[in-house]
């Protein structure tokens, strides 16, 4: 399953994609300010929250599946030391705090990719950020968007194509040369074909922006998000 | 109207097949010049040989020949994504080297592979993509989509993802894609490949509604058992030379040498065999 946007009519739908980014900002500040157990715990509530509020679940998180080796070897490695005592608990504690910390503001990222079409953050990015910065930034965000589910269907697809004549019997490391070396063929082809698509349909770097308008849920959202930074800030 | 001139494209010594033959990969190249480090010369891959061409407005064009004859390389410069190495493309007067955004306006296009196409989560999204890249006022945009979306049957499905579409269905919404642009002429590169009887039916369908309705239709295939009875002209082309244009009634009987499949209704005048496939 690719993290994408889904079409829906939650409460996450219907709120100004701004109000979003500025609670992810909030949301992020909070957790790096307070990764404690406590603080933890409390923003496990608000994450699972987010998540679903924008539709989503557990399921959603299935998508940073690459990431969660790195975060659940992070505190082994910082905890490991080279002499006695050879394992330091303490580190290893902080550090998994940490990694839990990383879950949390990857959660809330999959509630608003999920809730918000790509189109809607270029327009929420380009007007929140002035002149040429904002549209490059804009272009950016899009292009990211729009290629990253192509070329992870593409590596499942490589994966498939593997084991579907028996490579799933290979070696580890051989199936990671063949998954990696296709994938970046493939990589290459996409862009390629994603190129020539946004030139036949005139993408442009100042298209019609979709409007965005702040409602009285905003509102909300954005005193929360507030309040986040203020306190992660105090 | 679309017209070519003496239109040359080759492609780089190593013969780059992303580039010309079946499948161009390549967005605004010159055939000819220097691609992933490759400079073609006279030795790389010609795909498209000194083609003159016109094609009139409401005109429904097929272009035929079999795989790596260059269709789809001729195709991709009528709007400028491949751009030739020798000769000019114009439409509706203008060069489309001059002004590509009146080109890709005026010439839409659908893939092969239309997942090579859509762009966005949802129908809506992907149909508005070119219409707000035009930078039109979002009225304009929306009465757009939706007599796009009404032209292909898609009327309503607006939030459906793309991702659970079937394949005849992300066809349409490709058609649709390229509706939106209010193009002269559609191009419709191989767009029965791998769909079912009923998705060809509709896809056809739509395609002859289009036609009706007076947009220029060019398809591109190497099977013209569907489109024949709707063709105004067939254009054969072999090796990157177009050896055949004209009427279907006058094209078929000269069509010997293409690769191509032809209705089974016509096997005295074309040397079909039983199963539609032309003799050398």
């Amino acid at each position: 399953m690719t993290l994408s946007y889904v079409p829906d009519d939650t409460l996450a739908h219907r709120l100004d994609p701004r109000s979003k980014l500025l609670f992810q900002v909030g949301f992020a500040a909070a957790a790096y300010a307070y990764t404690t157990p406590r603080g933890l715990v409390v923003l496990t509530a608000v994450a699972a929250a987010v998540l679903g509020l924008a539709g989503g679940g557990p399921r959603s998180l299935w998508s940073y599946r690459f990431a969660l080796p790195f975060l659940l070897v992070a505190p082994l490695v910082a905890g490991a030391t080279l002499g006695d005592p050879w394992f330091r608990t303490d580190r290893a504690f902080e550090t998994s705090l940490a990694s839990y910390r990383v879950l949390l503001v990857l959660a809330v990222a999959a509630a608003y990719v999920r809730s918000t079409p790509v189109r809607d953050s270029r327009a929420a990015i380009q007007r929140t950020v002035p002149g040429r910065a904002g549209v490059v930034l804009g272009v950016g965000v899009a292009l990211v968007f729009r290629f990253l589910p192509l070329l992870t269907h593409d590596l499942r697809t490589t994966r498939e194509a593997i084991a579907a004549r028996g490579g799933d019997r290979l070696p580890v490391h051989v199936r990671m040369r063949l998954v990696a070396t296709a994938g970046i063929n493939r990589a290459f082809e996409r862009a390629d074909r994603l190129g020539v698509a946004l030139s036949a349909r005139c993408f442009a770097w100042n298209p019609t922006l979709p409007p965005l308008a702040f409602g009285r849920l905003d509102g909300v959202v954005l005193a929360v998000s507030v309040g986040l930074l203020v306190v992660a800030v105090v | 109207m679309i017209e070519l001139s003496g239109v040359t494209c080759r492609y780089g010594p190593g013969g780059d097949r992303r580039a010309g033959g079946t499948d161009p990969g390549d967005g605004d190249t010159r055939a000819g010049e220097t691609r992933n480090g490759t400079t073609a010369g006279e030795g790389g891959v010609l795909a498209v040989d000194d083609v003159t061409l016109s094609i009139d407005d409401g005109e429904f064009v097929v272009i035929a020949g079999a795989n790596g004859s260059g269709k789809t390389t001729l195709v991709r410069t009528f709007n400028g994504l491949v751009r030739p190495t020798t000769g000019t493309v114009a439409v509706n007067g203008r060069s489309v080297e001059e002004d590509l955004v009146a080109a890709r306006e005026a010439v839409g296009m659908v893939f092969q592979d239309p997942r090579d196409q859509l762009v966005a989560a949802t129908i809506g999204a992907d149909v508005a993509f070119g219409p707000e890249n035009l930078g039109l006022p979002r009225e304009e945009i929306d009465r757009r989509v939706q007599a796009a979306l009404a032209a292909v049957n898609l009327s309503g499905r607006e939030d459906d993802r793309i991702a659970t579409l079937s394949g005849g269905e992300r066809e349409r919404v490709a058609i649709a894609g390229a509706l939106a642009m209010e193009p002269d002429h559609l191009v419709c590169d191989e767009p029965f490949t791998g769909l079912d009887e009923p998705a060809r039916r509709s896809v056809l369908d739509r395609v002859r509604t289009l036609h009706g309705d007076g947009t220029g239709i060019v398809i591109v295939t190497h099977d013209l058992r569907d489109v024949f009875p709707l063709a105004d002209r067939i254009v054969g082309l072999s090796n990157g030379r177009v050896v055949v244009d004209g009427p279907p009634e006058r094209a078929v009987a000269s069509l010997p040498g293409i690769d191509v499949r032809v209705p089974a209704r016509y096997p005295p005048d074309t040397g079909a065999d039983e199963t539609g496939r032309s003799k050398p």
